[in-house]
Formats: structure tokens, sequence, C-alpha cells
């Protein structure tokens, strides 16, 4: 009898397992789904919205070719840049690999940048030069071949049930439709002119080779020699290279890059150091151990800054704002010419508050923008530029400086002071009266922060 | 007596089965970055506010535990020894004065700037960072974060930085899951340190590590130098 009844617990038990199992896969299948589902709803919404705007993207342009007053075009070329804008920001929304679409997304950002530049020149009172209106035709060439592939590949959609997405999993669905149309329109897209104008993802600015570097082009020898007298030869217990690549030569500003072991350090704490390579000059040191014991205050720290930067041999340089981390403050110095502080070149230094050590160096900035220059003087004089200000703005402070505008600088008279309950800087053009800039600053318990 | 047993499997294998189909309530608030404080925190308290007094403590040393954004006995122990150090009511608890001691935000509370601040970006490349370069030198930390921020500033990308990171099929870390790790002071300092202009890349947009890098295309890039195990191109 016993074992009769053993026989029939064995298949029981099996069987329920077995439906437990199918429950629970039933589920799983069925969240699946759902997820599936939403994921893929979203990327064709993202579809349908990059269609539309870049439909907006190209009639705007041709409305701007077509307009003759500033007033109508401004209204065109904001048009521009917020549905480029948009288009740029969900196409990269969507699985879609950065080889198949860096060259539409480049365009799409460019259309919006060099858009919101003519908006700039029309405000500043200027025309549409023939040359800018070549441009905007070229534009409006590559967005409309760009419409006429989305259109095929709406056509595609709709006739195959394709999904965007999670059809077949994202890479395969990718190789499909999407890829091979986008990257026949990315190398057309990729074969039209370099938009000439001024804006922060201009090529121009992009491109931007280093105006501070003096002296001849130096071996990895000479470098390494530099690196260690920089950070003081009796204090280097060894040094390593990184390694480079072919190309190397062809960063912004070519270099080598350094593992210095100091002799005080455990290994595990090297420096590092960049030494570019023209002139061996070294453009940054860093050196991340930790400081825990602070004896200095953040006054004493940026004397021992100060004096670290007249021996490394940047005369003329003024602190700026400063941001403490833990026991290391971040001190910003800008160079000063003629009572003029100069925005563009700044050099960060990093003070360690328990024994003064400098623990970082950063003058990339600085050599990338520091040349002799000659900005005149200003044209209006300071109180006409304070009638440009809010009356009611609290001014505690008037300087000159100078200020980076895209690839020019500009010299402003700079207000700092208090409007409501918070700071802000204020930027007059020296020249013309023209506000220029305005920044906020932000104070929270590490230092300030300009917005 | 047989019939005991088998009631009692089947009884067992349906708990199990409920066990099974029982999922717990995810914390969804830690996906969320919020701005705005919600004070008091105290002993049980969870989010990000939370996340970020541990995250004080911790650097202060006040903390000895993991920054993982639950307030329990380390955290009331350390908030207790801060509040005793700082001549605050030691109470365990962060109330106003006492975040406001850690200096968080509350000061300005209504205020035109509140809730402005580089706190969301910081975070999130930490975690970029964390999950895309945990085992590789300090430098090349760095390197990624600076990578993350190049692109952000080179038009064919997205223009934000959780744009970049999050673009499909642009990090492995991000496509696993293992962004969302709890990131190490390591990748906070080197986070801190991309945002603050740190730059071992020269401008690099991309990297990658020869070993498990997949796509043909990144093979065409232009390779400057070597961090760590990555490649840096541009």
């Amino acid at each position: 009898m016993d074992n009769k009844r053993r026989h029939w617990i064995a298949p029981t038990v099996l069987s329920l397992l077995l439906i437990v199992a199918l429950i629970w896969g039933y589920n799983q299948n069925i969240q699946k789904k759902q997820l599936q589902t939403s994921l893929e709803n979203h990327y064709q919404r993202l579809f349908y919205d990059i269609k539309k705007h870049t439909e907006n993207v190209q009639v705007s342009l041709s409305k701007a070719l077509l307009a003759t007053t500033k007033e109508r075009n401004v209204m065109n070329f904001t048009q521009i840049v917020s549905e480029a804008n948009s288009a740029q920001d969900k196409l990269n929304q969507l699985p879609i690999q950065h080889a198949d679409n860096n060259k539409i997304s480049k365009f799409l950002t460019q259309a919006s940048d060099y858009a919101n530049y003519l908006i700039d020149r029309h405000l500043a009172g200027e025309d549409i030069t023939d040359e800018q209106r070549e441009a905007l035709r070229g534009l409006q060439m590559n967005s409309a071949t760009f419409n006429g592939e989305l259109a095929n590949l709406h056509q595609s959609l709709m006739e195959s049930n394709f999904m965007v997405g999670m059809g077949q999993g994202i890479d395969e669905a990718n190789e499909n439709v999407l890829s091979t149309s986008l990257v026949s329109l990315d190398k057309q897209i990729g074969k039209s002119p370099e938009l000439i104008y001024d804006g922060p993802f201009s090529d121009q600015i992009l491109n931007k080779k280093p105006v501070g570097l003096s002296g001849s082009q130096v071996d990895i020898n000479q470098a390494q020699q530099a690196a260690v007298d920089f950070f003081g030869r009796n204090r280097v217990a060894g040094i390593e290279a990184f390694e480079q690549g072919e190309n190397a030569d062809d960063l912004r500003i070519p270099s080598y890059t350094f593992n210095l072991y100091p002799s005080n350090q455990q290994k595990d704490f090297a420096v590092y150091m960049g030494v570019a390579k023209q002139g061996g000059t070294v453009l940054w040191m860093e050196n991340p151990r930790p400081a825990v014991n602070k004896t200095l205050t953040v006054e004493q720290g940026q004397e021992k800054a100060l004096e670290y930067l007249r021996n490394k041999g940047f005369g003329s340089m003024e602190p700026n704002y400063s941001l403490q981390y833990d026991g290391i403050v971040l001190y910003n110095f800008v160079y000063k010419q003629d009572d003029v502080t100069i925005y563009p070149d700044l050099v960060k230094v990093k003070v360690a508050l328990d024994n003064g050590e400098i623990v970082g160096f950063d003058a990339s900035p600085y050599y990338l923008n520091h040349q002799e220059r000659n900005f005149g003087r200003p044209e209006i004089d300071v109180d006409t530029a304070r009638e440009r200000v809010k009356t009611d703005f609290d001014i505690d402070s008037v300087r000159l400086s100078l200020i980076p505008k895209g690839v020019n600088e500009i010299l402003c008279y700079e207000f700092k002071g208090k409007y409501g309950d918070a700071d802000f800087i204020v930027y007059i053009n020296a020249k013309n009266g023209a506000e220029e800039q305005i920044l906020q600053l932000i104070q929270n318990e590490n230092g300030t922060l300009t917005f | 007596m047989r019939k005991f047993t088998t009631i009692t499997i089947v009884l067992t294998l349906l708990f199990l089965s409920f066990i099974q189909f029982y999922e717990p309530k995810k914390n969804s608030e830690t996906a969320t970055f919020n701005m705005f404080m919600a004070i008091p925190l105290y002993w049980g308290s969870q989010g990000n506010e939370v996340r970020t007094v541990q995250d004080k403590l911790l650097r202060w040393g006040y903390y000895d535990g993991y920054v993982d954004g639950i307030f329990g006995a380390r955290t009331y122990r350390a908030v207790r020894r801060f509040q005793e150090r700082n001549g605050l009511n030691v109470d365990g608890v962060v109330g106003t004065s006492t975040a406001q001691a850690l200096g968080m935000a509350s000061a300005a509370s209504g205020s035109s700037t509140q809730g402005i601040n580089r706190a969301g970006d910081e975070y999130l490349l930490a975690r970029a960072i964390h999950g895309e370069a945990r085992g590789e030198p300090y430098v090349g930390k760095v390197a990624v974060g600076a990578v993350v921020l190049n692109r952000v500033k080179a038009p064919q990308f997205p223009n934000t930085i959780a744009g970049v990171i999050y673009q499909p099929l642009a990090f492995t870390a991000v496509a696993d899951g293992q962004i969302n790790l709890t990131p190490n002071k390591d990748s906070l300092n080197a986070a801190r340190d991309a945002l603050n202009g740190w730059d071992p890349t020269y401008g690099c947009l991309y990297y990658w590590n020869p070993a498990t890098a997949t796509s043909k295309w990144i093979w065409s890039r232009k390779v400057t130098l070597k961090i760590g195990k990555h490649w840096f191109g541009i």
C-alpha cells in the first residue's frame, strides 16, 4: 500500500512545479511584452517627432531665405534654433550607432547654432551677407535631403510594420532599415562645406589651436626633463611616460603625459603631468593625494598658490574665485594686463591645506589663449556704461575686463552686485555699450559657482 | 501520515509559488535626484538627502559606512558626532539647523537661487565613471569623465551630460546597469576634477578597451594616447 502512495506523490509534485513554472513564465512574458511595447512606443514617438521637427527646420529655412526684414527673420531663426535642437536631442535618443548618425547630429546642432549666430548679428543691426545666404541655402538643401530620407523610412515603417527599436532586438533592427538609410544620408551631409561662423559649436572654435605656446618641438626625453624640473628634481623617485597613439599630434595641444612618483609618497598616489611638445611647457599637474588635517586657512592657501605661480613665471595673476573640497582648495587665477582682467587666460591651482603643498596646476586654458593683446581703451566712460545697467541693480564693484565671445574677445565694464536676493555680474561692452553677458553667482558650501 | 506529508508538500509549494510571485516594492525614489530638501531626516529615512548627508559626513570623517541612502545606526551615530562637534543639539536628527551646518541649501530656501547647483551633474558623472572605469587608475577615471564632458561640447553628440551618458549604444556600463552602482569616493572625486576642467585626454571624444571593443568603427578613430587599459581618440 505504502509503495503505491509514493508513486502518486512524485508526479503530483512535478506537475505542480510545472504549473507554477508555467504561470511564472507566462507572467514574465506578459511583463516583457508590456515593457517592449512601451519602449517601442517611445521610439515611434521620437521618430515622428524628429520628422516633424526637421520639416519645420526646412520650412523655416525657406522662409528665412525669402524674408526681407530682420524682425521677421529673427522669428524664423528662433524657430530653427528650437526645432533643430529638439530634432538633435531626439535623434540621439534613438537606438542608432553613433557611427551612423553623428554627421546628421552635427548638422542639426550647427544649424541651430548658426541660426543663433544670425539672430545675434540681426540684433546687432547687421543684414545677412551673400555668403550667409549661401550657407543657409546649403543648410536648406541638407535638411531637404534629410526629410526625403525620413519620408522613405516612414514609408517602409508603415509597409513592413517595422519596429524602430525592439522588433528583433536593438542591434539587428538597427542594421536593417534605420541604419542603411541613415548611413547614406550621413555620408551625403558629411560632404557639405564647413559653416564659417562664430558660435560654441562652430568648427573654428572646436579646432582652435593654442596661441600661448612658444619654442621649438621637444622630444620625449627633454619633456621628461621639463616635468622633473617642474616638480623639483630632488622630489622625484621615478617617472614613466604614457603610451602614445599614431595620431597623438592631432590633439588640440600635442603633449606628452607622465606618471611621476614622488619620493615622499606611496606608489599608488602617482602625480600626473602633461607637457606640451611645443617648447616642453608643463600644461598641467595633478597630485590626487588626500588632505585631511587642515592647518592653513583658505587665505593662507591662496598666498601659497600665488607664490607658486610667481616661481613658475606667471607674474601678473589675480585671484578670482575658489572652491573648497575636503582639505583641498581650488583657486582660479586670471591674467591681468594694463589693469584689465583677462578672463580667457585662466590658471587653476590646487592647494592642500594640510601642509600647503601644491597638488594641482592647470594652465591649459592660459596657453590656449594667452598672447600679447591690443584691446584699445574703452570708448564710453564708466558712467555711461552704468546707465545701461538696470537702475535697481545694487552695484558693489566695477572694473574693466576682457571676456571671450566666440572666437573674439571683447572689452567690457564688469559690474558686480546684487539684484533681489541673488548675486550677479553684468558685462557692458566698453566700446558700444551693448549688454554682453550676465552671470549669476551661486554660493554653496564649497565656494562660488557661476551660471 | 503519508497524506499529511503530501499536503505539507503541496502547501509548501503553494507558499513557495507565492513567494515567487511576490515582488518587493521597489524604492523608485532613488532613481530621481531631488533638488529640494525633505527635512527632517532621522533613523529609517531613505533617499538622496540621506545619501547627501552620508556623503558629507564620510568626506569629513564622521561616517565610516556605505553611502547607500539609508539612515541607519551608523548614520545616526555619525550625525550625533557631527552635532556634538559643531555645538548643535545632539539628537541624531538632521533638522533645519543641522542641515544648515552641513551646508545643505536650506539657508537660502525660498530664494531665486534655490535648487540651482551642480550636484546632480556631479553625481551622475561619478556614477558613469564608476560603471565604466572603476578598475582604472585615478587619471583613467578622470579621463572617462573628461570624454563625457568633451562630448557635451561637441556638435555630433547630445548637448547635456545626461544626454551623453544615456545615449543608446554609447556606454556598455549604462546598457548593463552598472551605472546604477553606488560610486565610491574616488569616482566622486574624479567627477569633480573633470567638472573643474582637468582633461588628461586633451579633448578626446572616444575611448575603448582594445581587449573588449566590439565596434569596428571605433578603430577608424584617430588614436592618440593610452591611459590605463583604455585607448583614447578623436
